[in-house]
């Protein structure tokens, strides 16, 4: 046995066996964070402090996730008055709703201008069309910051301060290039004798639209709007810098955790890990199209 | 959009006139990017003067202080240094990567596969995780280099004034060098056979193939790549705010960082003024860059 595998080692096989080491082992280098985030959510307080690390040989609590899913509150009443590092309260389903709410609420407000605009850009071209793409492209570009210090102040002016509507505004506006640019490629990908043929038959424009090309533009559709969930899930300074008290997306409260007397770890990964998961599952969904994605609908896989 | 009746809108949007279909992004744009990016200007020759609680017209003070601010160039340094370091390391590593795993062998799908779940962690997130891996007491990563002697035991990463920067960086490495694999391992995949394999049967070398043939055919979604990265990097905050709020001291001070710190500290208008800046720059670079590479959309 041992003298076969040794044979068949040799050359090329060898060259085989050793790409695959080697992958494999940069693929764990980058999934070890994750690993010993999600260790981190279910260990006790001296394991995560333990040096050498405890990567495997931890005692499993899920106190963590009961904390911030509010399970806690239901079974351990007595605890209440516990003090915790940070003194406060790990409860965050009001953060992972406003969370939800705000992904899904930016997703739907991208995705009905960007289709609108992207079918248009694609079948209807206009003058000076390289420019317009540019704009938009542009766009893409600016610092969250220079776009976040004059919007607060607009807002403080028209009341959108805090509220759920203002940030989904703000992330729809963060996500319409790249949802513009790739329904664009995906629009493009239909061949347009479908519209041409039909609106000979006497079709209208938004009959053509809305009947042939969006069902067949289905897939590009569900990768969009996958990745303009997945931005707006992940988004940092524009909720920092357009809420006060009431409203927290997941990446904002998760700082919170830090505090003047000590950091609530394993809180603040249960809370991290319970984020990730959702978004791990999207992306694996739509990995087909996730290149194309990455690059603004410019590389094709 | 969608929610008129059914019968109104059709006839509306039937000409083929593009209008009715860009204006909703038209509207979009002008409201929450022209009129913000004009409210920019307006709030840099403006200040918020605490004596008389009012944000009153400066001139040109806020563009004299940026230019004579040592803290401003500090974070203009750092902003450079972060930018081009993070694209050079994640562009060739991220080549080396996607020439390893672009294979149709079993077991290289999944490890894409693996390698597409950093890009979807919230960065303030990733920031968290490695503050934990980076803690100066009980950090995994400095009890590493400690154990192999890269820093002495009493040496810190976030807290060193030289270390701290490349610690924010380690993040941004982590997370954004597999954006670069998966982009290049599809451009690796949709490039013809012909030419490498008669260059394989003309007896060329591997780095010469690389060097002749690879680089030239990628070169567009290479460009792609670098434009798209340079961006965030020149944009990033998360990592910093998270990990190390711009210190020690300034060491770690980007231009957005210090943009939002000094806007925080009611100084809205020197704020904005640095926002400003680096938002221009990255528009000339950007569309420079476009124009040179010949990227199209």
């Amino acid at each position: 046995m041992h003298l076969f595998i040794l044979r068949r080692l040799n050359g090329k096989d060898l060259n085989k066996v050793f790409k695959q080491v080697l992958g494999w082992l940069i693929a764990a280098i980058f999934f070890f964070p994750i690993y010993f985030w999600i260790t981190v959510s279910i260990k006790k307080d001296k394991d995560i402090f333990a040096l050498p690390p405890k990567l495997f040989n931890f005692e499993v609590s899920f106190s963590a996730y009961e904390e911030v899913f509010g399970i806690s509150r239901f079974l351990y009443v007595e605890d209440m008055g516990a003090v915790r590092p940070g003194g406060g309260d790990f409860y965050m389903m009001p953060n992972l709703v406003d969370s939800i709410i705000i992904a899904l609420g930016s997703t739907g407000l991208a995705m009905l201008i960007s289709i609108l605009a992207a079918y248009s850009l694609s079948r209807i071209p206009i003058r000076g069309q390289q420019h317009f793409m540019g704009w938009i492209l542009s766009t893409r570009m600016m610092p969250p910051v220079a776009v976040a210090i004059p919007m607060f102040f607009i807002y403080k002016n028209i009341g959108l301060m805090d509220t759920h509507l203002g940030i989904i505004i703000i992330h729809a506006l963060m996500n319409l290039p790249l949802a513009v640019l790739l329904m664009k490629s995906f629009f493009d990908d239909i061949p347009k004798d479908i519209d041409e043929a039909a609106l000979l038959d006497g079709a209208t424009r938004f009959f053509v639209f809305w009947r042939l090309i969006v069902p067949l533009a289905i897939g590009g559709i569900a990768a969009t709007a996958v990745l303009c969930f997945i931005f707006s899930w992940t988004e940092f300074i524009f909720v920092l810098m357009l809420t006060q008290t009431g409203l927290k997306t997941i990446p904002v409260v998760s700082t919170s955790f830090v505090t003047s007397t000590g950091t609530a770890w394993d809180n603040m990964a249960a809370l991290g890990t319970a984020a990730i998961i959702p978004a791990f599952i999207f992306i694996l969904l739509v990995q087909r199209h996730l290149v194309r994605g990455l690059t603004l609908g410019s590389v094709k896989q | 959009m969608t929610s008129q009746k059914s019968y109104s809108l059709p006839s509306f949007m039937n000409s083929d006139s593009s209008l009715p279909w860009l204006l909703p992004l038209i509207t979009m744009l002008i409201v929450f990017a022209i009129i913000p990016f004009f409210y920019n200007i307006y709030l840099s020759f403006h200040e918020f003067v605490p004596a008389k609680r009012a944000l009153l017209f400066v001139g040109w003070d806020n563009w004299i202080r940026l230019f004579t601010d040592g803290v401003f160039w500090g974070s203009l340094k750092v902003s450079l240094y972060y930018t081009f370091m993070c694209l050079v390391i994640q562009l060739v590593l991220g080549m080396g990567i996607a020439l390893l795993i672009d294979s149709d062998d079993p077991g290289f799908g999944i490890i894409r596969s693996l390698l597409t779940l950093t890009l979807v962690i919230p960065p303030a997130i990733a920031g968290m995780i490695f503050l934990i891996m980076e803690d100066a007491n009980y950090g995994l990563i400095p009890w590493l280099l400690k154990s192999i002697g890269l820093i002495g035991p009493e040496d810190t990463i976030l807290a060193d004034p030289t270390l701290a920067l490349w610690g924010v960086m380690i993040v941004d490495i982590w997370q954004w060098t597999p954006f670069m694999v998966l982009i290049l391992v599809a451009g690796l995949r949709s490039l013809p056979s012909e030419p490498f394999e008669s260059a394989v049967i003309d007896g060329a070398r591997p780095f010469q193939v690389f060097r002749r043939l690879t680089l030239p055919m990628l070169h567009k979604v290479i460009a792609v790549a670098v434009l798209i990265r340079g961006i965030d990097l020149w944009r990033m905050v998360d990592y910093v705010f998270v990990l190390t709020s711009g210190g020690p001291g300034t060491a770690t001070y980007t231009l957005s960082l210090y943009s939002w710190q000094r806007f925080t500290f009611v100084q809205w208008g020197y704020g904005a003024t640095i926002s400003l800046f680096s938002l221009i720059v990255i528009l000339i670079v950007g569309n420079a860059f476009i124009h040179f590479a010949k990227v199209k959309w």
